[in-house]
Parts: C-alpha cells; sequence; structure tokens
C-alpha cells in the first residue's frame, strides 16, 4: 500500500499543470478580491479585515480545489479505463486505494495553502502569532480531507463526461454558499441561515476562529466530522457497489 | 442428443481438490442472462482453453471466477475459498482485457507497484525480465503500444508466485513472436505445477497449448474435454471432392456418419464420423469423386461445427 501511495504522489507531482493550476490559482484569486481592499477595516458582522478573511477563505479553496476536482475526475477516470478493476485483482484492500488517493490529494493542497499565506503575508502584511499560523495549516490541511472523500465519492458516483461538469458545480456551489469567495455577510439573511451548514462554511470557520485569537468553534469541527462520516460512508458504499458491476 | 461431451482425460491429474469450483452459477444482466447454471472444476496443473463466440458469456464467467462481479444463483469457490480470498492470499494472478493501468508512471514503476502488492512477489527484475519489458522498463505506459501495454498487463499477472492464472485474451496485440514467446513462459508457469484458464479467440492457440478445451455458447456449457475429444465430437474428419456433374443433396444425405454437407457446384464438402465408411459408401452410390482429400479437422472447424448443430437444435426446439 505504501508503494501505491508513493506512485500516486510521484504521478500528482510529474502533472506540471494541475500543480501549476491548483497552487496559484487561489493565491491569484486571493490578490483579485482581497488586493485592494483595507488592512485596518472591519468586515461588516466579524471581527477580522477583508484580506485576514479572504486569506483563510482562498487557503481553504485552494485545498478544495486540489483535492476535489483532483480525485473525483482521476477515479472516474481510472474506473473507466479499468485500472480499478486491474487494482482489484491485487491483494491490495480497498481502503488502500482511497488511502492514496487522498494522500497525493494532500500533497497538492498542503503548497496550495502555504502559498495563500505568503503572498497575503508579502502583499496585504498580514500578521499572526505563530501558534496562529501553525493551527491554521494544521486545521485547513486536516479539514480538506473531508472533501478529499467528497471528491471519491463523486469519481464513485458519476462516471464518463458527466464528471467534470458536476463536480464543477458542487465545488462552485459549495465554494460561493460557504463564503469562501465573498463574506457570507454580504448574504442576504435566508441565504445566511442556509450556508451555515455547508461543509465549506465550517471549513473556513476554522480559520476565521483561529484568526480572531480563538480555538475553532466545537458546532464546526462537529459539522466537518459529520460531513467526513456522510461522504467516506458513501464514497465507501459506492465503492462497493462498483464492485458489483465494474 | 446432449450437447455436453463428457470429461474424462483419463491422464490422472484430477487428483486432490479442485482449483477452481463453479457450482450451478448463473448470471443475468437485466433480462440478459449472460451465464447459465454453469457447472465446472479446474484441478490443479491444468491448461485449460475457454472457447466460445462473442457474447457466450466467456468475459462474464472470468468475472464471476474472479468475484469482480457476484453471481445471482450458486457457488463460486477458488482454493475452498471466495475468489476475492483467494486473490487477497496471492494465490490468484489476472489479466484482463479491460483491465486498464496507471498512466503517467513508468513501466518498471507500475510493474513494481504490483510487486510490493503481491504476498508472494518474485523480484521485480525477474518479471520485467519474463514479460520482455527490461527493455522498455524506464518508458511512460500511456506511451506503449496496445502489444507493449498487454505485456505490462501480463507482468502484472505474473509478479508472484501464483497457484491459477487466469487470461482473458491474452495475446490479443501481439505480433507472432511476442505472442509465441508468451506462450513460452506460460508453459514454464503449468510446469511449475501451476492451473491456467485463458479464454482465447485464436483457436490454433487452445489447440496447440490448451490440455483441456471448454466451448460455451449462450453462458452454457457446450462441451468440455481435450482438443482431441472436441473434434472427435465434432465429426473428425473432412472430405473433400469434386463431382463430373452436379448431384443434388438428397442423394448424398443418404451417406453414412455424415455430420455436415455442404455442395457448392460440384464441389462437395463432407464432415464425417467415419470417413472411410463415408467414402465407401460414396462409390457404392456410382459416383466417381475426383481429387478427394481426406483430412482431420483442426479445433477452429471442430469448434464452429459444434457451434452450428448447437443453433440448428435450437431452431428446432
Amino acid at each position: 500500500m505504501k508503494t501505491l501511495i508513493t506512485l500516486e504522489i510521484t504521478r500528482t507531482l510529474r502533472n506540471k499543470k494541475f500543480m501549476f493550476f491548483s497552487i496559484l490559482y487561489p493565491a491569484l484569486l486571493f490578490l483579485l478580491i482581497a488586493g485592494g481592499a483595507s488592512e485596518k477595516e472591519l468586515v461588516k458582522g466579524t471581527n477580522l479585515t477583508l484580506p485576514l478573511l479572504m486569506m483563510v477563505s482562498m487557503a481553504s479553496f485552494g485545498a478544495i480545489t486540489a483535492v476535489l476536482v483532483g480525485n473525483s475526475e482521476r477515479i472516474a477516470k481510472e474506473r473507466e479505463k479499468g485500472w480499478v478493476r486491474q487494482l482489484r485483482l491485487t491483494a491490495l484492500p480497498g481502503r488502500g486505494y482511497v488511502a492514496a488517493k487522498v494522500a497525493s490529494a494532500a500533497v497538492v493542497s498542503l503548497p496550495s495553502i502555504l502559498v495563500v499565506f505568503a503572498v497575503a503575508v508579502a502583499v496585504k502584511n498580514v500578521r499572526l502569532d505563530a501558534w496562529q499560523w501553525g493551527a491554521l495549516t494544521g486545521s485547513i490541511w486536516a479539514g480538506s480531507i473531508v472533501f478529499a472523500a467528497l471528491g471519491v465519492a463523486l469519481g464513485y458516483l458519476v462516471s464518463g463526461d458527466a464528471v467534470r461538469p458536476v463536480t464543477m458545480i458542487v465545488y462552485f456551489a459549495l465554494s460561493m454558499l460557504g463564503g469562501l469567495w465573498m463574506p457570507t455577510t454580504t448574504f442576504p439573511d435566508w441565504l445566511q441561515s442556509v450556508a451555515k451548514w455547508t461543509p465549506t462554511y465550517a471549513y473556513a470557520a476554522l480559520g476565521h476562529s483561529i484568526e480572531g485569537g480563538d480555538a475553532p468553534h466545537l458546532k464546526d469541527v462537529g459539522l466537518l466530522l459529520a460531513y467526513l462520516v456522510v461522504f467516506a460512508g458513501c464514497a465507501a458504499w459506492l465503492y462497493r457497489k462498483d464492485t458489483r458491476k465494474a | 442428443m446432449t450437447t455436453t461431451a463428457s470429461v474424462n482425460t483419463g491422464d490422472g491429474r484430477r487428483t486432490g481438490a479442485p482449483v477452481v469450483s463453479f457450482e450451478n452459477v448463473s448470471k443475468n444482466y437485466g433480462t440478459v442472462r449472460a451465464v447459465s447454471d454453469l457447472s465446472l472444476d479446474l484441478y490443479p496443473g491444468e491448461t485449460v482453453a475457454l472457447l466460445g463466440p462473442n457474447g457466450a458469456g466467456k468475459s462474464s464467467t472470468l468475472d464471476l471466477l474472479l468475484g469482480l462481479r457476484n453471481p445471482d444463483a450458486g457457488r463460486v469457490e477458488i482454493f475452498g475459498t471466495t475468489p476475492q480470498q483467494a486473490i487477497l492470499q496471492g494465490r490468484v494472478g489476472a489479466m484482463l482485457q479491460t483491465g486498464g493501468l496507471m498512466e503517467e508512471v513508468k513501466v518498471r514503476e507500475i510493474v513494481k507497484l504490483a510487486c510490493d502488492l503481491h504476498p508472494k512477489a518474485f523480484p521485480v527484475e525477474q518479471v520485467l525480465e519474463a514479460a520482455d519489458l527490461t527493455g522498455i522498463a524506464d518508458r511512460m505506459v500511456n506511451k506503449l503500444s496496445g502489444g507493449q501495454e498487454q505485456r505490462v498487463r501480463f507482468a502484472m499477472a505474473t509478479a508472484g508466485a501464483n497457484d491459477l492464472i487466469v487470461l482473458d485474451e491474452p495475446t490479443t496485440g501481439m505480433d507472432v513472436s511476442a505472442r509465441q514467446a508468451f506462450w513460452g513462459v506460460m508453459r514454464e508457469q503449468t510446469r511449475q505445477g501451476r492451473t491456467v484458464l485463458f479464454a482465447t479467440h485464436y483457436l490454433e492457440e487452445a489447440d496447440a497449448i490448451a490440455d483441456r478445451v471448454i466451448v460455451l455458447r449462450g453462458g452454457k456449457l457446450l462441451a468440455d474435454g481435450s482438443a482431441a475429444e472436441i473434434k472427435a465430437k465434432a465429426g473428425a474428419r473432412r472430405i473433400v471432392f469434386d463431382l463430373d456433374q452436379p448431384v443434388g443433396e438428397g442423394a448424398l444425405r443418404e451417406l453414412p456418419f455424415l455430420s455436415s454437407l455442404e455442395v457448392s457446384g460440384r464441389t462437395v464438402r463432407i464432415q464425417s464420423h467415419d470417413a472411410d465408411a463415408t467414402v465407401h459408401a460414396l462409390y457404392g452410390l456410382g459416383l466417381y469423386p475426383r481429387n478427394l482429400e481426406v483430412a482431420g479437422l483442426g479445433l477452429e472447424q471442430a469448434f464452429l461445427a459444434i457451434n452450428d448443430a448447437a443453433t440448428a437444435e435450437e431452431a428446432a426446439k
């Protein structure tokens, strides 16, 4: 299983286009949204400035891009090409494949998080305590597992040509609704109450709490864990179902 | 008339527990019956060819055997356990037509992966060498030709000491020399006591390599025996001759031991269970056959004959 994980990571690193896109895209989007924003003024309804808010949002967005988009498309493609079938004929346990996919996704998501941080520090003078940087990196990186599981589930749920559009819809809907692109406080009230229950909102909220100097809220952590159970459960169920019709 | 030849090679090799056991296995896809009440056992050391026209259920049978699909009814066992369990124990190596390869990796990397995943693996270099991949070990998998890809699949299927090797159309896409080299390696495997089951379209391969031939049709077992037995069952000999003037088919139908008759112009083609008696009777009809040829059937013709007979029988029902 270690060999498969290493191999998945190696080939992800070899895919320069995907790496480049996944790593730089969130940082560029950060500059676009927060580039001209005030470094002092707080965003309405929060205790954070726009650059601070967007730094975490974009780091989260970048991590999601890496783990969700990459995974679902690859898995759908590998199912179609019969690689998953081929792997079923080896002594690899079923979870080995999923573990390797999540691990290789994590390799892409970490640099994309760090690049957003670096740009925020260099361009928008974001300053935080050392523990906050550590906690931010850790929580955003760890939280991305939820979306990696969603990516695996989507890869098994949808096949062929449909996987890209379906993934994109889920990805954009979750990103926008969860307030990764603009603070949810700009939404109408009814939408704000919906947004609070999305996994993306809870995900970004982890980082926002840390920036505010607090520990992440239990509610957000709980919500993310619940989503993880649902997504991973779906992925596992779909994997077994795929055994019957692969 | 029963359509299933009995199995009795009498070579004394069918001892011990079966390697593979199908017990009244059926599988439907929607309303299509892919495998129908199939029962069969494979024994250690056998080299078995699985034949059948397209849609006969060969691939479905292999999928069921390997646990990629579950039967709707009946039981499939490998070494007395489930296919999944046997695979996890590293006792089964398989090469599927539909098996894809990982992209963006080198040949050596994917073969190493197969070796690392195998509980009883051979050294990577040895596996590469046996599959004739040493020369292209550093090439990317997605840049290979069809025949080279087949060799990579073969390497993955033989990465460790399997007791059973399952091959679905293994030499498709290979040129003649690659095909010969491939079967050379497979013979080495059976010499070491491994059981090999392969589905093929090339009947000459089955004829030359298999010591047992299983013919499927419409998901059912149509014939099971040695290549020689299958040929005998189909009508052992082919008789071809020309006549000075055309003769009505009716007269020729009277000939004894006929299994098939085809008249085109002055040329007559006959398949007979007893060629000597048929030819004798031919003269008895007062006919004078010219350019008379009597030859044994190849497995391919035997296969077609069995298949045609089954079609005719179905049509008669």
